[in-house]
């Protein structure tokens, strides 16, 4: 500011009025106020500043090769009209060559410049005689247009006229260049706008200094803003779920924190209740003072690829129950026998008190120990039957911290009576630093089962002394547990291990298939994978892995 | 009640190795006036036969260890008189008809009807006390199974 703090020195009546000139127009431009209207109030505060002159703003087209109309107030209509399009050149008149030379043209008398040969008839039938010009140059050195001041006497500028137009260039270039800035911006928003249109996604651009918005078209559809809302950062906040706010917010700030592109799984819900599914990619603009532009959005609606997700899962949970129900029809020794025993021991039990009626001899102390006895039998009855009714639930299972050994301890329970009926040794092998998985509890004892009931069909053809049944468990260096069960009967289908696996494939005659399959499909939706080998002295060797849970618990971590 | 009177009333054994349904078992014997002898394990009970005289024992099939079948074999191998009944809580096919050939008296799967399971049991009794030396087949009168 400190060049044109001299304006209007020797003319203190006009200070005021220029400076508070100068401020509204600043003004304006911070406003965004149409460049047509701030480019004429530079030219009156110009113009107002000295008598007998008129000034004009030319701009320069986007092809950088004419000159466009800016303002002009005080310019005779012809005039003006005539100079709108014609090429910038080295001979065309002050203010296509200043702009063509990108230097100030100073045209004393327009009759004698040979610049204005071809236009001095038009300046003179319009009672123009001087022109200076000079081209406003951006911050970045390009031309923009040219700020012109002429008279109706041949002369050269004064030194005020001269401060005058530095003030002017200087303010016109704000102008335009924040003009451009912002039809670049828009044209920026309207291209990316088509390009997330046709992908179906919404763009949008936060611009938290000012705390606004823009939001493509469809963006606005997806988060159920009207086309014309006004949108700030509260606008997007008021949309997400309740549940998640501070997920999203957190997204966000590591984002900033980290400079990097963020990517957040959340759901939004709209006015009218309607809840979607979106991922949300982000990252933050800065200028070079470390200041943030703004944050650059894109979101997809995932509500369609959730919902058959979803569905797919109901699915696959309903399969896995059916082959759970079918797993324990195979299991009819263990389930009868455990049901059987408890039933056995509350008949007898019963029967014996009312045949010591029956004879007189009712003791009391004994009448007690009958039916406590009958009380123990019913309850582990009940336990039997709570699990056969958790193996056969429909429904999600939900996940849990789980430790795979005690899991399979369980399990082994479960078929304590197949095992025994099949007169097999079964071995476990247990590492007691197994790390703890994140797992459904039915489903993971559904693929032991599977696994065991296998490996005991597998040892049935051998002679009872050699049917054994190795299961062992192994933490792979902390970062997932695997368990094996190793049979010892006459191994994998040659040359078609991985077949086990296939639906409907089957050595069984009663198999249905599926039963691998489905541990296959559990084990991976566990994040996990489910192996099988020949074994190296005989026999087949099926494992898995699932990933160590993420977190200890603080009791355990001490 | 359920054992420890005289080493000589312990003509009935009983062989079961899930507790709750060996209890059960002798508390049916008892309120029948008969005192049974329990065992958990096969083998406590193949070392208690080798030094007393059982007329009868029930022996349920699936057991750790040694299977009541493995027992009622090597029963016959070392010539033992003592009658058997067979009782388990999951059959298998040829469960029943092993253990019938093998001479088992009768063969019950569990839970079954006390007044059967006591008839067996007293018939056994019975029959050992008024022929020991008939052969076993001879007094087989073994009841249905419910």
């Amino acid at each position: 500011m400190s060049e044109r703090d001299g304006i209007g020195k020797g003319h203190r009546e006009k200070e005021e009025p220029f400076y508070a000139g100068q401020g509204r127009i600043l003004e304006m431009i911070a406003a965004s106020a149409p460049l047509a209207d701030i480019l004429t109030r530079i030219v009156l505060l110009m113009e107002a500043q000295t008598d007998g002159l008129r000034c004009s703003i030319l701009l320069l087209s986007n092809d950088g090769k004419h000159v466009r109309h800016g303002a002009a107030p005080n310019l005779p209509e012809a005039y003006v009209k005539a100079v709108d399009g014609l090429p910038i050149g080295p001979r065309v008149g002050s203010c296509g060559t200043s702009m063509y030379l990108r230097k100030q043209v100073v045209t004393t008398d327009v009759l004698t410049d040979p610049l204005w040969s071809d236009y001095r008839d038009l300046a003179k039938s319009c009672g123009l005689r001087a022109c200076w010009s000079t081209p406003i140059i951006s911050s970045h050195g390009d031309v923009l247009g040219s700020f012109a001041m002429y008279r109706q006497e041949p002369r050269g500028p004064n030194p005020e006229e001269t401060r005058l137009t530095e003030a002017a260039t200087h303010i016109a270039s704000i102008a335009i260049e924040r003009q451009q800035g912002h039809s670049m911006l828009r044209e920026r928003e309207a291209r990316i706008s088509l390009a997330a249109e046709s992908a179906d996604l919404a763009f949008w651009v936060l611009y938290p200094e000012q705390n606004t918005a823009w939001m493509s078209e469809k963006g606005r559809a997806m988060y159920g803003f009207t086309p014309h809302e006004l949108l700030t950062r509260e606008s997007f906040v008021s949309r997400i779920h309740p549940d998640e706010p501070a997920a999203v917010q957190a997204a966000f700030e590591q984002a900033r924190a980290s400079q990097q592109t963020f990517e957040i799984e959340h759901r939004i819900v709209l006015p009218y209740g309607k809840t979607r599914w979106v991922i949300t990619r982000g990252r933050y603009l800065w200028d070079e003072h470390g200041n943030v532009l703004e944050i650059i959005c894109v979101t997809i609606d995932l509500s369609a690829q959730k919902q058959s997700d979803l569905q797919l899962q109901v699915q696959r949970e309903e399969l896995a129950r059916l082959s759970r129900i079918a797993l324990m029809g195979e299991m009819t020794a263990s389930l009868g026998h455990e049901l059987n025993q408890p039933l056995a021991a509350i008949a007898n039990n019963a029967a014996a008190a009312r045949r010591f009626f029956d004879r007189g001899q009712i003791d009391p102390a004994i009448l007690k120990e009958l039916l406590a006895d009958i009380t123990a039998a019913s309850h582990r009855a009940g336990e039997v039957i709570n699990g056969i009714r958790g193996m056969a639930r429909k429904g999600k299972s939900t996940r849990s911290r789980l430790n795979l050994n005690d899991v399979i301890r369980d399990t082994l329970r479960l078929v304590r009576s197949d095992i025994l009926i099949r007169e097999t040794a079964v071995v476990t092998d247990f590492d007691s630093l197994l790390p703890d998985v994140e797992a459904a509890p039915v489903q993971i004892q559904q693929v032991l089962l599977n696994l065991i009931m296998n490996a005991l069909d597998a040892v049935e053809a051998l002679p009872p002394a050699e049917r054994r049944i190795i299961i062992s468990t192994r933490s792979l260096k902390g970062k997932s547990a695997e368990v094996s069960v190793r049979d010892f009967g006459t191994g994998l289908p040659a040359d078609r291990a991985e077949k086990v696996f296939d639906h409907f494939f089957s050595t069984k005659a009663e198999g249905m298939g599926m039963g691998l399959t489905i541990a296959r499909s559990i084990v991976e939706a566990h994040a996990g994978t489910l192996g099988a080998e020949d074994a190296e002295a005989g026999g087949a060797l099926f494992f898995f892995h699932l990933p160590a849970a993420q977190r200890l618990p603080i009791n355990k971590a001490a | 009640m359920r054992s420890e009177k005289s080493a000589e009333s312990h003509v009935v054994c009983l062989v079961d190795d899930d507790p709750l349904v060996l209890n059960s078992l002798g508390n049916l014997l008892a309120s029948d006036g008969i005192a049974a002898r329990c065992f958990d394990k096969a083998e406590t009970f193949l070392a208690h036969i080798q030094v007393h005289r059982v007329e009868l024992v029930v022996l349920d099939i699936r057991m750790v260890g040694m299977t009541g079948l493995e027992v009622q074999a090597h029963l016959s191998s070392i010539c033992c008189q003592t009658r058997v009944i067979i009782i388990t809580g999951s059959e298998r096919p040829d469960d029943e008809r092993n253990a019938m050939q093998a001479g088992a008296i009768a063969f019950f799967t569990k839970p079954f009807d006390d007044e059967q399971f006591l008839a067996a049991v007293h018939g056994a009794l019975a029959q050992a006390k008024a022929s020991q030396e008939l052969p076993p087949e001879a007094i087989v009168g073994r009841p249905k199974v419910p």
